[in-house]
């Protein structure tokens, strides 16, 4: 039997023809850039027509309909959709000035108009799919289907949908848990890295709660049912993200106004010109002095080519420049969000630190002399923990391997699913049992009254830690997440040259998280956070300074996704973190925080000498037009040369430094 | 099976089935008939439908006794005309079909997540009527509705009748059209230089003949019938148009 069709990635896509089920998979590369593919079709006629002009003029309005045909349809498309929907915007300007343009025999710069128009948006249009990919993660992580288990005992697979509160569901090892729910049956170490950031596995056991989106590391769960499907954790977190996104494009917002009105007004004028300029100036209505075609005139040079051309190609220009450095902005107005940012949050494990947990010691505790050394203590940890997977066995692993202490050979394995791992040695002629695991699970093979006081030395410790039992000697082993090694000078940096406010947010205790802190050169520190409270922190700062925010995790997906700016790590972040922010990092290299910041300032800077320069050659080339003083191709020139102009100043944002 | 719920508009589960399977039939057709699907299809049928008309234009022109290089002209503008509007076409229809498609897709997706008993009753009609009874019935059923990619794909193939992975992007079959008609075009001019008379009556039933052929074959029908029925009409065609412009000249 073959497996079902996957169908989310379709819908997650949009409905993408490049994935369309219905599609053979040979020809959906068809659809591929099509917008892209089709504008530089179009562009390529475009020259055909404009070089024709020169040797054979007869033959250029031959390339000029195919020019039409191609840039012109989607165009028009759109633009009687807009009106459709009472949408007076500068896509209904520009397409009507590019029509009307052929009215007054200006047909070429009417197409350059739409060829021009139509590559910046396709480009816009191919850099947003490419931050979509994600999506697809997203809907991986979240279990469509749950293990029922029925009275008579019989085991059945159903979608979460059908699985009503109360029921009791079968969760294996290595399973991400559907819903949420309180365990009945088991015990395991969970992952919670994914939900609130904390990157050492924890426990769980009966009566305990779990939630949905947790990876079950080692047990076999029996869960009852708490919450469905839609109230899930996982669902809430998702839920989040989407309202915190749809919360956000206030510059989105003010620029559709703005275009709104600017086309209104535009064509309204050029209406009021045609009627009112054959009386004011005593011209007839027709001909081509006539004040119709004086407002056409008008329409078209007051046509925001160099004013539309002014923001996208200066953020192409910043975007293309980012993607070589390894930056995926979503967007143009994003380096516009990061320009403003006055506050700068990061989480800790995964952004500060590289997420990785490592060994920094191992410390030893008998109440007589230790059994024996720590390089013994280290190869039997490792040989216990070889043939377990979770962050805890991988550093002790590792770290026997740096240390090139070899594995010890451990006899009648046995996994204690949430508390630790039991096995048999044999040193020193005897054999005897070996215990790693948590605290509780290795103190409750100990007697209580004599390691009471080590017992709350350790638990006094502001490191995550492991203990080993061999014999009457205790070994704990200690670990940290180390932080990334660019941290230092990228925070400084920021700091310094940029004025920004730094402040931690994490789900993990305060005591690592301090311990982060003090190494860094940040303002303010937050720990022991859920989602729902790094959410509420970040809104609470926004509305007193726009931030950004930097994380990796699924936890930080609502707040990156609330926040003025959120820049997630590609690499080391989840797929939903990814989705839910709007620059990422592709290769986790955090001293490329500092460069975007720089970088957007920059693109805000071109922005503005674009604006001034294409306003002010609207301004010049439309009243002397109304007037009757500047004829057509003048003012044609005028305004595709400060076209030009703008385009050749966007050009220096494609420079790295 | 007498479920009375607004989903099935006071039908039974398995009426509800059957108009849905006319529903997917109308979305996967293209409505306007003349270009079929495929690149390969769509080849044909333009190869076919460029040199009929080529060959119409040749002898309009010759009876109303055009100078040859009017008619070149004429012939070059008309296979021009052609090639963008059947290219056009197909790609347009096929993105037709696409649309239709997706929002049939859509809508069935909707069904699966609001309208979940409904589809279980559906999904029982039309495995009862495939022999399964009880509570093999009811497994089989619980075992589709468990995975909702699962119970779609079903839902597509089983209740609307659809296909999955068969279409050729609409970009494809308009490639496929617009080699067919510069194949006919190229073949048209070519035997225009032939120092026969009837070199390009030669070529457009040649070409016809060939088309047919293949069209007849992928629709599984008697070859023999199909070819001559294709060429009948391509020569009553011309014979009544050659016979009509000599009245009329």
């Amino acid at each position: 039997m073959t497996a079902p069709y996957i169908f989310d990635e379709f819908f997650a896509s949009g409905k993408e023809e490049t994935i369309s089920p219905f599609l053979t998979r040979s020809s959906r590369t068809w659809g591929k850039n099509l917008p892209l593919k089709i504008s530089l079709l179009s562009a390529f006629f475009l020259l055909l027509s404009f070089l024709s002009l020169l040797f054979a003029p007869s033959y250029s309005p031959i390339f000029l309909v195919l020019v039409y045909f191609l840039s012109g349809t989607p165009a028009l498309i759109d633009t009687i959709a807009d009106i459709k929907n009472l949408e007076i915007n500068i896509d209904v300007l520009m397409t009507l000035a590019a029509l009307l343009s052929v009215l007054i025999g200006s047909g070429h710069e009417g197409a350059l108009l739409l060829v021009l128009f139509e590559i910046s948006g396709a480009m816009e249009e191919s850099v947003t799919v490419k931050t979509k990919d994600a999506l697809q993660s997203l809907h991986n992580l979240s279990p469509k289907t749950g293990l029922t288990i029925d009275n008579a005992g019989v085991v059945i697979e159903k979608s979460v949908r059908d699985i009503s509160i109360g029921t009791n569901i079968l969760v294996k090892a290595g399973e991400i848990v559907p819903l949420d729910g309180k365990i009945v049956e088991g015990s395991s170490y969970v992952s919670l890295v994914h939900l609130t950031g904390e990157s050492k596995p924890v426990p769980k056991k009966p009566g305990e709660e779990i939630q949905a989106g947790a990876r079950n590391i080692d047990g076999r769960l029996l869960i009852t049912v708490t919450r469905s499907s839609k109230d899930s954790t996982l669902s809430r977190i998702i839920e989040l993200i989407t309202q915190a996104s749809e919360a956000k494009p206030q510059l989105q917002r003010w620029l559709d106004k703005f275009s709104k009105i600017y086309a209104s007004s535009i064509i309204l004028l050029t209406c009021c010109f045609a009627i009112a300029l054959p009386f004011i100036f005593s011209i007839p209505f027709l001909g081509t002095e006539g004040g119709i075609y004086r407002a056409l005139t008008f329409l078209v040079a007051a046509s925001p080519c160099a004013l539309i051309l002014a923001t996208p190609t200066a953020y192409l220009s910043a975007i293309s420049s980012c993607a070589k450095k390894g930056l995926l902005i979503k967007g143009g107005v994003v380096l516009d969000a990061v320009s403003s940012c006055k506050t700068i949050a990061f989480d800790k494990t995964g952004t500060l630190t590289t997420g990785e947990l490592q060994v920094v010691g191992i410390e030893s505790f008998s109440l007589e002399k230790p059994y024996c050394s720590n390089e013994l203590a280290l190869r039997i940890a490792a040989g216990l923990e070889k043939g377990a997977h979770h962050p805890i066995a991988d550093a002790i692993t590792s770290y026997a391997q740096v240390n090139n202490a070899s594995f010890y050979p451990v006899d009648n394995f046995l996994s204690i699913p949430g508390s630790g791992l039991e096995g048999t040695i044999q040193h020193e002629k005897e054999t005897f049992s070996v215990f790693i695991g948590q605290a509780s699970y290795i103190f409750s093979k100990l007697p209580q009254g004599p390691w009471k006081k080590i017992q709350e030395t350790i638990a006094s410790s502001d490191k995550i830690h492991t203990l080993l039992l061999i014999k009457d000697t205790l070994f704990v082993f200690k670990f940290t997440d180390k932080i990334r090694e660019e941290a230092l000078s990228a925070l400084s940096y920021l700091k310094k040259k940029h004025r920004l406010s730094l402040v931690m947010l994490t789900g993990d205790h305060e005591k690592q998280a301090l311990q982060v802190a003090k190494e860094l050169p940040l303002d303010q520190v937050f720990s022991h956070l859920t989602p729902q409270d790094k959410l509420d922190k970040i809104a609470e700062i926004s509305t007193s300074q726009r931030l950004a925010m930097v994380g990796d995790g699924m936890n930080d997906a609502p707040a990156l996704a609330r926040a003025t700016v959120g820049i997630s790590m590609g690499k080391m972040g989840s797929a939903t973190a990814v989705e839910a922010s709007d620059i990422v990092i592709l290769h986790d290299d955090l001293s490329l925080v500092p460069w975007i910041f720089t970088k957007a300032k920059k693109t805000m800077q071109i922005v503005k000498q674009n604006l001034i320069l294409a306003l002010g050659v609207i301004l010049l080339a439309t009243t002397p037009a109304l007037l009757g003083f500047v004829p057509l191709w003048a003012a044609v020139i005028l305004h595709e040369g400060g076209t030009v102009l703008v385009g050749l100043n966007s050009l220096r944002l494609l420079r790295q430094k | 099976m007498s479920c009375r719920h607004s989903h099935f508009d006071n039908k039974s589960a398995y009426e509800h089935v059957k108009e849905a399977r006319k529903k997917g039939l109308y979305a996967s057709l293209e409505t306007h008939g003349v270009e079929m699907s495929g690149q390969t299809a769509s080849f044909l049928d333009n190869a076919k439908t460029t040199i009929f008309f080529l060959q119409l234009t040749f002898l309009v022109c010759n009876t109303f006794s055009f100078p040859s290089d009017t008619t070149w002209k004429i012939l070059l503008l008309v296979s021009i005309g052609i090639l963008i509007w059947k290219t056009g076409r197909s790609a347009l229809l096929g993105w037709g079909r696409l649309g239709r498609l997706h929002r049939l897709i859509e809508e069935e997706r909707w069904e699966i997540e609001h309208h979940r008993e409904q589809e279980r009753e559906e999904l029982l009609a039309l495995y009862e009527i495939k022999g399964f009874k009880g509570k093999l019935l009811e497994e089989v059923v619980d075992v589709l509705m468990a995975d909702d990619n699962r119970l779609l794909q079903v839902m597509l193939e089983e209740e609307l009748g659809l296909q999955l992975e068969v279409y050729e992007h609409p970009l494809k079959q308009a490639s496929g059209a617009f080699l067919g008609v510069i194949f006919s075009s190229l073949l048209f001019f070519a035997a225009l230089f032939i120092p026969f008379t009837y070199a390009t009556y030669v070529f457009t039933f040649l070409i016809i003949a060939f088309c047919a052929y293949h069209e007849g074959e992928k629709q599984k029908s008697s070859l023999s019938t199909f070819l001559t029925w294709t060429l009948a009409i391509a020569a009553a065609a011309l014979g009544l148009v050659h016979f009509l412009s000599q009245v009329l000249v």
